[in-house]
């Protein structure tokens, strides 16, 4: 199943099981949204349920936080996380606050979806990451989808949860295809662990994940190690006992983003290793992520700026060399 | 009882406040709610209140004096018959209960080494300094090398020597004396601890072979070769045997074929791989060309090949192999036949000028009437030259 079927699916089932469950946004009804992930969900549930929006993110969050104080489950889609800027007031201010201002009066079961990261040849301005301003924010919950069997599962439980859920796709894995066990339910707070390890620990999301898991096998042949892979899904809260328990085990750490490296979701994460599991490690904690440029258009620049395998894979191998492996 | 009433905070930025006025002087009776003092904050003026009665015990600072928040600046008896021979209340300082040995622990951890290094050196009682300036560890330490370390001190270079091929663990021992290898071996019987024995790149790739080796369809011929006439040689027997199968080769061009899949890529000369055994190791390496070259020249190749570094080259391009193990008194073996080869030739010891060779072909490449007829080419070659 493809990585967008799964999360129409998610979606379906969840519109299909609760009446209460509606999606708005941009081109989400009679077009499909924009990468197919609401198809035929407009034939299906009608207008009221499946919103048209203006190009107008602030009036769709803010739509939003009303149908969800009023008793609705909105699925709000912003087309990018770089578009959802102009949400930041709506989603920082009133979904993530307005349980604690009102002293638990209000709840906010909102789903906000959106793709981010960099994909092919965007430019800077649909470029950009911003998991680390929404996983800084009180109030929300950080999800980000790095596989079809995680969307799946974690984009129903968003749906369901009552609380403001900031849900993360990528734009280039939405025709990532994997399987997705519809039997078994999963913990969307919990991080995975890809491939287990003892000598490193590689912790990343998103579609980093992929490009990690690519990069291990020239990491383990040539510094003869065996790495341990771990999928963070939810970045806030983050699962801190599964990173700890793998650091306590391999006693070196990686941590891989997409995101410019400087204030990245890596940087608050290493602080928070260096911090709490300092006397486990053997060797310097190691981020690899973007560079600090607005993400560039030409194809080989735009490469040049994020991590790659065969990046990840040089950068692990001459750390690992320095660092007493 | 004594009641103490502190510097008051009064403004968020307040940090100390300055005791302006005394309203009470020791000894004096107060009752809950009287004023005791005046204090100025940053900011304002304010009143400080005594919430319990009793009698004023002292009061500790002079009007005027600047007194850090939280301060004692007077105490309250408020049981009233213990009011005589009051002193100064013993202040609490936050005395750390430094004892010797955690201060020594704590110079312990300089050194430059990873903190999970550290730690460890700590736990186990090491000085990273003192090691690294005596060059017993490197800079910086990783746990590995602090392992290393009290390898070196707790056990012998003998027991050391088991460490590496049994995977044994520091704590499977106690470490408060010198371990020999008699008490690390009596561990090793005890709790049946099995030798490790890592794969080098070269047995992974003879691993491979033999996996592959399964899927043929292999047969044998079994048969005595006469090599009385070469009994006086001085050539190694090897040279010999390399001679006579490259010669033969060229007359079976099914022995010098490489299946693909797109048919039989037949090559003009004879390239012969050859077993040769190195410690533990066994290469098939290849003598390229064999029927170009002397008996000399053969021989000189079978007697630089065991001390030879292999290159890649070295172990490619054979189409037939052979492998002798006569030397070890074995009257007759099967072999397996080498990576892409048509077939190999097991050679046996040389008994009175006889040597008994199991031939394995792989059906595929070569008929039973071709192999056949090679093997009789052989047979007369050694006989008749």
């Amino acid at each position: 199943m493809l990585y967008r079927e799964a999360l129409n699916r998610a979606i379906d089932e969840a519109m299909r099981d609760d009446q209460s469950v509606v999606i708005l946004g941009e081109d989400v009804g009679r077009y499909g949204g924009s990468y197919r992930v609401s198809e035929s969900l407009y034939a299906k549930y009608g207008s009221k349920r499946v919103i048209d929006t203006p190009i107008a993110e602030l009036s769709i969050v803010g739509n939003a936080i009303g149908m969800a104080i009023g008793g609705l489950r909105p699925v709000a889609e912003i087309m990018t996380v770089n578009f959802s800027l102009l949400a930041m007031d709506q989603i920082i201010n009133h979904a993530a606050k307005l349980r604690y201002m009102s002293g638990g009066k209000l709840a906010v079961p909102l789903t906000v979806r959106m793709p981010g990261g960099v994909s092919r040849q965007l430019a800077a301005q649909h470029s950009e990451s911003y998991e680390t301003l929404y996983a800084s924010i009180p109030g929300l919950i950080v999800f980000a989808a790095s596989n079809p069997n995680y969307a799946y599962h974690a984009l129903k439980k968003a749906i369901f949860l009552n609380d403001p859920v900031i849900f993360l796709e990528h734009e280039l894995l939405y025709n990532e295809k994997g399987d997705v066990d519809f039997e078994n339910e999963i913990d969307p707070f919990k991080a995975s662990i890809i491939k287990e390890g003892k000598d490193i620990t590689i912790i990343s999301y998103l579609k980093m994940v992929k490009e990690s898991a690519e990069a291990i096998r020239v990491i383990e042949e040539s510094l003869d190690v065996d790495c341990e892979l771990i999928d963070l899904n939810s970045l806030r809260p983050v699962d801190m006992p599964t990173v700890s328990k793998s650091v306590k085990k391999t006693k070196r750490v990686v941590l891989i983003e997409e995101d410019h490296k400087t204030g990245g979701y890596a940087a608050e994460l290493s602080a928070r290793i260096a911090e709490e599991l300092f006397y486990e490690l053997d060797a310097p904690i190691l981020r690899i992520g973007g560079e600090d440029v607005p993400v560039p258009y030409n194809r080989k620049l735009e490469l040049a700026s994020i991590p790659t395998s065969e990046k990840i894979a040089k950068k692990i191998i001459s750390w690992g060399k320095e660092n007493g492996l | 009882m004594d009641y103490e009433i502190k510097m008051p905070v009064l403004s968020d930025t307040m940090e100390s406040g300055k005791l302006i006025k005394w309203h009470v002087k020791e000894g004096q009776s107060v009752k809950k709610g009287d004023v005791i003092a005046d204090v100025e904050s940053d900011k304002a003026i304010m009143e400080v209140q005594t919430f319990k009665s009793g009698v004023v015990k002292k009061l500790f600072s002079k009007e005027g004096e600047n007194i850090d928040i939280g301060k004692t600046i007077a105490v309250i008896e408020t049981e009233t018959e213990n009011i005589k021979n009051y002193e100064k209340p013993i202040e609490k300082k936050r005395v750390k209960t430094v004892e010797k040995n955690s201060s020594d622990k704590k110079i312990k951890l300089r050194g430059i080494a990873s903190a999970a290094a550290k730690k460890t050196a700590r736990d186990l009682d090491l000085d990273i300094e003192n090691l690294q300036k005596e060059n017993k560890l490197p800079k910086p330490a990783h746990l590995e090398d602090i392992k290393q370390v009290v390898l070196k001190r707790y056990f012998t270079p003998k027991a050391l020597k088991l460490f590496k091929g049994y995977l044994l663990k520091t704590e499977n021992f106690t470490l408060d004396h010198k371990i020999n290898s008699t008490e690390v071996k009596e561990y090793i019987s005890k709790f049946s601890v099995p030798a490790v024995k890592k794969l080098s790149s070269n047995r992974k790739g003879i691993l491979k072979t033999l996996q592959e080796s399964i899927k043929k369809p292999v047969y044998h011929i079994y048969e005595t070769l006469d090599l009385s006439r070469f009994l006086d040689s001085n050539f190694k027997l090897t040279s010999i045997l390399i001679k006579i199968t490259a010669d033969s080769m060229q007359n079976h061009p099914q022995t010098r074929a490489l299946l693909k899949e797109d048919g039989f890529y037949i090559y003009p000369n004879s390239s012969v791989s050859v077993a040769v055994s190195r410690g533990e190791e066994l290469y098939m390496v290849v003598i390229k060309n064999a029927n170009l070259l002397s008996l000399e020249e053969i021989d000189n190749w079978v007697r630089e090949i065991k001390q030879k570094d292999y290159m890649p080259e070295d172990l490619n391009g054979s189409t037939f192999g052979i492998s002798n193990l006569g030397m070890y008194n074995i009257k007759a073996f099967d072999a397996i036949i080498n990576k892409n080869d048509s077939g190999i030739a097991a050679f046996g010891s040389l008994n009175e000028g006889k040597i008994s060779v199991v031939f394995s072909f792989d059906h595929r490449i070569l008929n039973g009437k071709e192999a056949a007829l090679f093997v009789k080419e052989m047979k007369r070659r050694c006989k008749n030259g």
